[in-house]
């Protein structure tokens, strides 16, 4: 991978990228509500098993395939139908789409490139999911090890601060969790890897219950 | 044993060698796979085929591709009736006279009892335009242990415009070793509308029995005009007791559930679902022991159960689909007779 390519991953990846990432708590305002998660070590128990088995795992899976199938226009439509599909509640739904569409609008203008205009023009309409999205725009040009690495991090590591600010926890306590959460993201990566695609899925039904029953809790701070 | 006295072994109490019992075709079949889990050790081992008795189930000896297909259509007289069946067994479809108020009414039996590794069964039901039908199955269905292959289940429905087809199978429960990939497809056009429901027990609990291990991959697709709206993709495999126990996993639940209600008045429907979920103070006795939620997700209402035991589960699953088949078909307020005798 060369230093250009590095520049747009942690560019694109970033926490200051305009995806509205920092709006979203993937059911986790609801599960720390239910006193589900609590404290810094109910959080990363929380979220090292929704990197695992959650939807870390499928999206991992979702952006494999996408990765894979970039050059094919065909089957990389099935695949994004089928991540659009791949939700569990409303919300869950909504944050990777407002995510995907918002990553995918600002990087066709930040850094233009024919194939995410196609991308775009023939999603038309259509839900595009930031899984799907991010791992079109660094198919090219980074390992898919590296993109998949990276691409769980973010996701990691703004659920942790969406962590910080409901338990409340410190940002010390934060990084912490970050730094615990390193391992499983790691496994993560390469369980997608070795993955047969017969086998993507979860196996997080609390998860949508949290995220289901967040619909309609009185006070919130997150949209999901 | 009790459960496998239709399929008598003889022999049953000897200790074999596993390759002696297989058929030299199907060796590499119920040899190990690694990303299963299932460890290479199992293969050369001696097993009793006393404990292990689907072993020699596996081994070829007889292996159930059930199928059931079902069309019903309008007959001359405007009554929704069968326009097509298709059987082979160990799939049965019984047509029990309906009884007042309710629609045709279709049960699919399972005459095997259960499901051993490498059974599959097919189940289609299409419904015609206006028609009103419910599917249903006769009994629980078992899924034995498996050594290595997996049982799979198909299920496709299909609801033409103006149509109302329901699929209300009863429970599914897991061995432990069970290993189950199932996938209900949902196709509907226009107005037609569809109820389905989908519940596991993980173990026989009643003899004090948890799935710890094997495979269950339960999928979902719906579509609405040849649109894929809604996909669900549950994928237990491994240290499925820590998955289970897990407070973002099944947080200890011993049998889970899906409702799935597609129709152009879904999102009319979610509030009321809702309230109607409330309505019975779930977490009602002991906190957590039954946990329901509903969302709609592009358009399709899906409601996710929890419950510590397959009893409140299946009371809890009765009482929502009856809420809805009231609610959204004028239906009478119960369940197919099946599920009550």
């Amino acid at each position: 991978m060369d230093s250009a390519a590095l520049y747009r991953l942690m560019t694109w990846l970033s926490p200051a990228y305009p995806t509205g990432a920092f709006t979203y708590s993937h059911g986790l305002e609801a599960a720390i509500e239910a006193g589900l998660v609590k404290d810094r070590a109910t959080l990363i128990d929380w979220l090292g098993y929704v990197v695992a088995y959650g939807s870390g795992r499928a999206e991992a899976m979702l952006f494999r395939c996408a990765y894979e199938r970039a050059g094919d226009a065909a089957a990389l439509d099935q695949v994004a139908d089928l991540a659009a599909a791949l939700r569990g509640s409303a919300e869950l739904a909504l944050e990777s789409e407002q995510q995907g569409e918002a990553f995918l609008a600002t990087t066709r203008r930040a850094w233009p490139a024919a194939h995410l205009d196609a991308f775009a023009r023939r999603r038309h309409g259509r839900p595009v999911t930031l899984s799907v999205a991010v791992a079109l725009a660094v198919a090219e040009t980074v390992p898919i090890e590296t993109a998949l690495l990276a691409y769980l991090q973010a996701l990691v590591s703004n659920l942790v601060m969406a962590g910080v600010r409901l338990i409340p926890l410190g940002q010390s306590d934060g990084q912490q969790a970050i730094a615990a959460l390193a391992p499983a993201v790691m496994d993560a990566v390469g369980a997608a890897l070795d993955c047969p695609l017969e086998n993507i899925g979860s196996a997080s039904p609390m998860v949508d219950w949290c995220s289901m029953r967040h619909e309609t809790q009185y006070t919130r701070l997150f949209r999901s | 044993m009790a459960m496998l006295d239709r399929r008598a072994i003889s022999g049953a109490e000897r200790l074999t060698p596993l390759r002696f019992l297989c058929p030299a075709e199907t060796v590499a079949e119920i040899g190990f796979d690694s990303r299963a889990g299932t460890g290479p050790d199992e293969m050369d081992m001696k097993i009793d085929v006393a404990r292990h008795p689907h072993a020699i189930l596996e081994a070829g000896l007889e292996r159930g591709h059930g199928r059931a297909e079902i069309r019903v259509a309008k007959n001359g007289a405007g009554e929704t009736a069968i326009g097509g069946l298709y059987q082979r067994s160990p799939c049965r479809v019984l047509f029990p006279r309906p009884e007042a108020g309710d629609p045709f009414t279709a049960v699919v039996a399972t005459t095997s009892g259960g499901l051993a590794g490498g059974d599959s069964l097919e189940i289609s039901a299409a419904a015609g335009a206006g028609c009103r039908a419910v599917v249903t199955t006769q009994a629980a269905e078992k899924v034995y242990r498996a050594l290595a292959a997996d049982c799979t289940v198909k299920a496709v429905f299909s609801a033409a415009p103006g149509a109302w087809l329901e699929w209300l199978p009863q429970e599914s429960i897991l061995f432990d070793g069970a290993r189950l990939r199932r996938r209900t497809e949902v196709d509907t056009v226009a107005d037609g509308r569809l109820l389905a429901c989908d519940m596991v027990v993980f173990g026989r609990r009643a003899r004090g029995e948890r799935f710890t291990r094997g495979l269950l991959h339960d999928a979902w697709r719906v579509h609405r005009d040849g649109a894929l709206l809604w996909a669900d993709d549950l994928h237990l495999d491994g240290d499925i007791r820590a998955r289970i126990d897990h407070p973002a996993g099944f947080a200890g639940a011993d049998a889970y559930a899906t409702i799935v209600y597609v129709g152009a008045d879904g999102a009319d429907r979610l509030a009321s679902v809702r309230a109607e979920i409330d309505a019975a103070g779930v977490d009602a006795g002991r906190p957590g022991a039954l946990r329901v939620a509903a969302s709609l997700v592009n358009g399709v209402l899906v409601i996710r159960l929890l419950a510590a035991e397959a009893r409140m589960l299946r009371a809890e699953v009765m009482r929502l689909c009856i809420f809805l088949r009231t609610e959204a078909a004028g239906l009478p307020a119960r369940m197919p007779r099946v599920w009550t005798i």
